[in-house]
């Protein structure tokens, strides 16, 4: 992809077609696991640790971000893949200085949304799930958040590249819907496995569900819809920012920006279409 | 935030080296059966066992630190959320208002602190000991993508450069004026000026190396060599298979005792 060779006869099509069927499989896995998870409502949530659930969960959602990461990983190229690293370290300074803090936020994905913007929802995915399998070498308890982050940069990488970033009210949108869905996605994780929340501040809000009578994935479930969508909007938001501060010359280097627009401004030489809308935001 | 694993690998040579696969495949299977078995005996002994394993490699110290900051949260929060909030507990110990302290709350909470301290424990205990570069020789011999191990190795290493990073230029922007106040819109001011110019940088630096890594073939497919010799024994590979089948019998145990009592 980023340098096809002149000479030697090509080897991608069975090489893309079994990348296509890795993705497949991840996101089928990822899917089914919180299908199961959610139907069977297992009862044996508040039954004592060692739950069969905890490890379905575990199982089926890194199985998912594994299978997601081979499929991705080998496709992007080499200035996407320098850029992971600096996206992960981003996730984990932020995230945990935010994470332990008194409120209910995490802020632990503006890296991975970082990406998904500069170079669209395959390189998104991958990086949040590689942020989580690397981050765990400090902390072990994101781990199993790897699917839902996975979910993240997809749905971030969907947003830019339908032109929600072209309009600056629009990133927190996306932001807010991204959160609603994968914050109902974690809500199974962090019930089933932790059996409540990491924060402080959060725990603070699934207490008050629970005073109410709430079954805990119920009450988690409703924390994550108070607490990711808000997030989310914050993180969208930053990270409109920052991308629109890039220089023109480090944006050049990302295919993705120019190839669908991403960004409101005047359109890219080489292209024949008329000048995106109103203000042009170039520095 | 200052500790790092990968630090471990300048560390004193231990004199027995083992292969970074095993010690992987030991503290995963560690985590799995104590998840599977949720036993508060087993979860005990296996915080007893890594605390003593870190303290005889040398790193009992990061890894406390870093597990306290882990779990103190995680704890009070659990301690919080199911010691006084427990509508399924019956024997109420006491109560105020809607908030009840239940024993089985209390005792839910403690089993999932211990299971999890163990779990966290004997992942770190991992983390902190194995060398990063011979994981990474014995990742990329075993087949592994060179480039997971390239990002893993990069992440790692470019974690402690990036903070001195955003102190450098957190001192820059002092001495050009920022004062941070307690105001909220003062501390978002402050944020944006740091975060601007150290991604700014940082995205700068990833293009210069993407093209010195693609000028090095990074994106060749093909068989590479590799002169890092990582140590390997018969003992070692049978050991971890061992592991990985102990694992996954515990975990199929538990599915089907879960299938049988539902």
């Amino acid at each position: 992809m980023s340098s096809p060779s002149l000479t030697l006869p090509s080897q991608e099509r069975p090489a893309a077609r079994r990348r296509r069927l890795l993705e497949i499989l991840g996101a089928l896995a990822i899917a089914a696991t919180y299908v199961y998870l959610v139907l069977n409502q297992p009862a044996d949530i508040t039954g004592g640790p060692g739950s069969a659930s905890a490890l379905i969960a575990l199982s089926g959602f890194l199985a998912g971000a594994v299978l997601l990461i081979a499929a991705v990983l080998p496709t992007l190229p080499a200035s996407t893949l320098v850029l992971i690293p600096v996206a992960l370290v981003l996730n984990i300074v932020l995230g945990q200085f935010v994470g332990s803090t008194l409120v209910p936020f995490y802020l632990d994905a503006i890296g991975t949304v970082l990406i998904a913007v500069l170079a669209g929802p395959a390189a998104g995915a991958a990086t949040g799930a590689l942020s989580s399998i690397v981050w765990s070498f400090f902390n072990p308890t994101v781990l199993p958040f790897a699917a839902g982050a996975a979910l993240i940069g997809c749905l971030a990488g969907l947003a830019a590249r339908y032109g929600l970033f072209r309009r600056f009210y629009l990133a927190p949108v996306a932001g807010f819907v991204t959160g609603i869905i994968a914050g109902v996605v974690s809500a199974p994780v962090a019930a089933f496995v932790f059996g409540g929340t990491s924060g402080v501040a959060t725990g603070a809000i699934v207490s008050a569900f629970r005073a109410m009578g709430d079954t805990l994935l119920a009450a988690i479930t409703k924390q994550a819809l108070i607490s990711d969508p808000m997030d989310k909007a914050i993180v969208f938001t930053i990270v409109a920012i920052l991308v629109y501060a890039l220089p023109r010359r480090a944006r050049q280097q990302f295919p993705f920006l120019r190839r669908h627009r991403v960004l409101a401004g005047k359109a890219p030489a080489g292209t024949t279409e008329a000048p995106a809308q109103g203000a042009a935001r170039d520095h | 935030m200052t500790a790092s694993p990968e630090r471990s690998a300048a560390g004193p040579a231990r004199p027995v080296r083992l292969n970074p696969l095993t010690l992987l495949a030991a503290a995963g299977s560690t985590a799995v059966i104590t998840t599977a078995a949720g036993s508060w005996p087993l979860s005990l002994t296996v915080i007893g066992a890594s605390l003593g394993l870190s303290a005889a490699g040398g790193t009992a110290r990061r890894v406390l630190a870093a597990a306290a900051a882990i779990l103190v949260p995680l704890g009070l929060s659990l301690l919080m959320l199911h010691g006084l909030f427990f509508p399924e507990g019956t024997t109420v110990l006491a109560a105020w208002g809607p908030a009840r302290v239940t024993v089985e709350g209390l005792g839910f909470a403690g089993q999932r602190i211990l299971q999890l301290g163990a779990v966290v424990l004997a992942l770190l205990v991992f983390s902190f000991n194995v060398s990063l570069p011979d994981l990474v020789a014995a990742l990329s011999a075993r087949g592994v993508q060179g480039r997971f191990a390239f990002v893993l190795a990069s992440t790692l290493t470019l974690l402690p450069a990036i903070s001195a990073r955003e102190r450098r230029i957190r001192q820059a922007q002092e001495s050009r004026g920022l004062v941070v106040t307690r105001n909220l819109l003062s501390r978002l001011a402050a944020f944006r000026l740091q975060a601007v110019p150290l991604v700014l940088s940082l995205v700068e630096d990833a293009g210069t190396r993407s093209a010195a890594l693609e000028a090095r073939g990074l994106s060749n497919t093909g068989p590479r060599t590799s002169y890092r010799e990582v140590p390997d024994s018969r003992l070692q590979r049978t050991a971890r298979a061992v592991l990985v089948l102990a694992a996954a019998a515990a975990l199929v145990l538990r599915l089907v005792q879960a299938g049988a009592s539902a």
